[in-house]
């Protein structure tokens, strides 16, 4: 072995990888060239030093410390964010956390046309109104499946009701709804029951927001959308407008009207899905009088012209809520999603390639396999068993991905057995796997 | 499929904070690690650790390279190590940990603050060298967790290592990075 040889091997060497005839080959030379020697000795003695310190460190565990503290940061009653304080020191910066924010608003206001500085007072009205906000309900209807995610938008779909029950103080609770499915965080932990799906899947921790309910939270805490919004519409330009309109009342209104860009390529897969990838027009109406935040209204934008696909119509702030919503009663033979484990043989299903993963996935259900498929999705409820058992694979495609999605969607076709089901299946199946254990999941596309 | 530190950050300000708790889970270790060097004390390396977590947590919409969070939030975790330090001070400082801090805090220090040069390297090589040596895994492990061949692992790692040896004689640091490591107080 000479120098060169040698020296490509020392990272394999120091990291105990070279089988013994290398690493022999390894030493010998080591022992002849005092060069070699000194350089291997320098990449030791860092490796020495890494191993150190991360063994100094091994049983740091600090996320669920942060992450509680984070959540009390940021769900200090609204008297204690943004809006509040900036309005209190009036534009004054050094806020601490909500300097930034701050900052945003003042660049607005000082750096912008002055319809885009009018919205952006508005909606700080709006926050001023709310600053002692305890309590608020959300109800209106959205333009989806009802028992998908809730932030999932179908343009073509007809409206169902979706609700959203939030109390701040005392205590962080709240309730979202809509016909297919329900979650509950009760101050110590979230619970997400589907339906139809008779599963459900549980979050042990005083979330301010789960399983998909992001969006609907931002609306019921303005000084965050405020801050989302302004941001947004300084980092990627949307236009934001503003108008009076007089109600049949008499009342007068004022409107911020925002224009969203996803930023999502118009050939994304996941385009107008969901909320977050898709063009809007959002359009908030506070009463003048009392400032309150009284309406808000989603237009979904397309080449082709608008559709109405959220209409927030009622919001109730500071009103009690029954303590009967904190509840959900749930039946005794539901199933529970699992986080996926690390298997015995784990190294087998974490190598495969989504392609492989989906493949495994409905050879197993083909086969009625149901521990195996139980490996690539969870819950395998009665229903995924009705549905996919005795199923047969007529292609699958070539895996590709979305920008707003982690994992990977792999084109199928199948042939679904039961009789009610009697009908070939073409779609795509969406896996991902950012879970602990690093195997594929099927997350949906049936 | 693990999302870049950008990605990350991201996705927080964009009405997903929860998903801060995985940049806590990435650097949770090599940030206490280089606060163990700052301030010589586990128990107050932890405390400041999750300072700095919170406090970049709440700065995240002013962090303007959010590729660059980690040397950022090292950044936010010196601060914190130095405002412990005056208050240690302001307290009357005494005994070893006080000292060891009053020497990391004002530069004078025999060793070297390896996450700082740790920082400087490419994402794709830093997750490596944390997941190697910081979360103990195999090289093995760390291929089956990044989803790529042994060989690309340990071919990253000779990389890393040929970068950090770089950095750390462009920062003068000749001696053996090991000297002191150790010496601290064992937790």
């Amino acid at each position: 072995m000479n120098c060169a040889e040698c020296r490509d091997h020392f990272i394999v060497c120091v990291e105990g990888l070279l089988d013994r005839g290398q690493s022999l080959q390894c030493q010998a030379h080591l022992e002849t060239c005092a060069e070699c020697r000194a350089e291997y000795e320098q990449i030791a003695s860092l490796q020495r030093c890494l191993v150190a310190r991360g063994q100094a460190a091994a049983g740091v565990r600090m996320v669920e410390a942060v992450m509680r503290r984070v959540r009390q940061e940021q769900f200090k009653p609204e008297r204690e964010t943004i809006m509040s304080k900036l309005l209190k020191h009036r534009w004054g910066f050094g806020l601490g956390a909500t300097a930034c924010a701050a900052a945003i608003l003042l660049s607005i206001l000082l750096t912008t046309p002055k319809a885009q500085a009018r919205a952006a007072e508005i909606m700080t009205q709006g926050a001023q109104a709310v600053a002692k906000l305890t309590s608020i309900h959300l109800r209106g209807q959205v333009r989806t499946a009802p028992q998908d995610n809730f932030s999932h938008i179908d343009a073509d779909r007809e409206f169902c009701a979706i609700e959203l029950w939030k109390q701040f103080a005392p205590e962080l609770k709240w309730r979202a709804e809509k016909p297919g499915r329900v979650v509950v965080m009760d101050g110590d932990s979230a619970v997400l029951y589907i339906k139809n799906g008779h599963y459900g899947a549980k979050y042990p921790h005083a979330s301010p927001s789960a399983y998909d309910t992001e969006w609907l939270h931002r609306i019921a805490s303005l000084s965050n959308t405020i801050s989302n919004e302004l941001r947004n519409a300084q980092a990627k330009g949307w236009q934001m407008d503003t108008s009076e309109e007089t109600a049949a009342d008499g009342k007068v209104k004022s409107v911020v009207t925002i224009h969203a860009k996803s930023g999502i390529p118009e050939n994304d897969y996941l385009k107008n899905s969901f909320f977050d990838n898709a063009d809007t027009r959002r359009v908030y109406r506070f009463d003048t009088q009392t400032k309150l935040l009284e309406t808000v209204r989603y237009y979904l934008v397309r080449p082709a012209g608008e559709t109405l696909i959220f209409d927030l119509s009622q919001i109730d702030y500071n009103q009690p809520i029954d303590t009967k919503v904190w509840q959900l009663d749930l039946p005794a033979d539901m199933t529970w999603a699992q986080e996926p484990q690390t298997l015995p043989d784990n190294e087998k299903y974490a190598s495969l390639t989504a392609e492989q993963a989906a493949r495994a996935f409905l050879e197993a259900c083909s086969r009625k396999d149901w521990d195996e498929a139980g490996k690539f999705m969870s819950p395998i409820t009665e229903q995924v068993k009705q549905y996919l058992g005795g199923l047969e694979i007529v292609s699958l495609g070539e895996s590709f991905t979305s920008q707003s999605y982690r994992g990977r969607f792999v084109p199928y076709e199948i042939k679904l057995p039961a009789q009610q089901f009697n009908a070939t299946k073409k779609w795509n199946l969406a896996v991902r796997n950012d879970n602990p254990a690093h195997r594929w999941q099927v997350d949906g596309g049936f | 499929m693990d999302l870049t530190d950008k990605e990350n950050v991201e996705r927080c300000r964009d009405g997903h904070p929860e998903d801060f708790g995985l940049l806590v889970d990435r650097y949770q270790k090599s940030v206490f690690s280089y606060l163990v060097w700052r301030v010589g004390n586990y128990s107050q390396a932890e405390e400041a650790a999750q300072e700095s977590f919170v406090r970049a947590f709440l700065s995240l919409g002013k962090l303007r390279k959010p590729e660059s969070f980690y040397s950022w939030l090292l950044g936010i975790a010196g601060r914190v190590a130095q405002e412990q330090f005056r208050a240690e001070l302001r307290r009357g400082p005494d005994g070893e940990a006080a000292e060891a801090m009053a020497a990391s805090a004002t530069g004078d220090t025999p060793d070297y603050p390896l996450e700082e040069v740790i920082a400087v390297l490419p994402e794709n090589h830093r997750r490596v060298i944390l997941l190697r040596y910081y979360e103990g895994l195999s090289c093995q492990e760390v291929a089956t967790r990044l989803a790529m061949p042994l060989g690309t692992v340990t071919k990253t790692l000779s990389r890393a290592y040929l970068l950090l040896r770089q950095e750390l004689e462009a920062r003068d640091f000749r001696e053996s990075p090991e000297k002191t490591v150790n010496k601290r107080e064992q937790p």
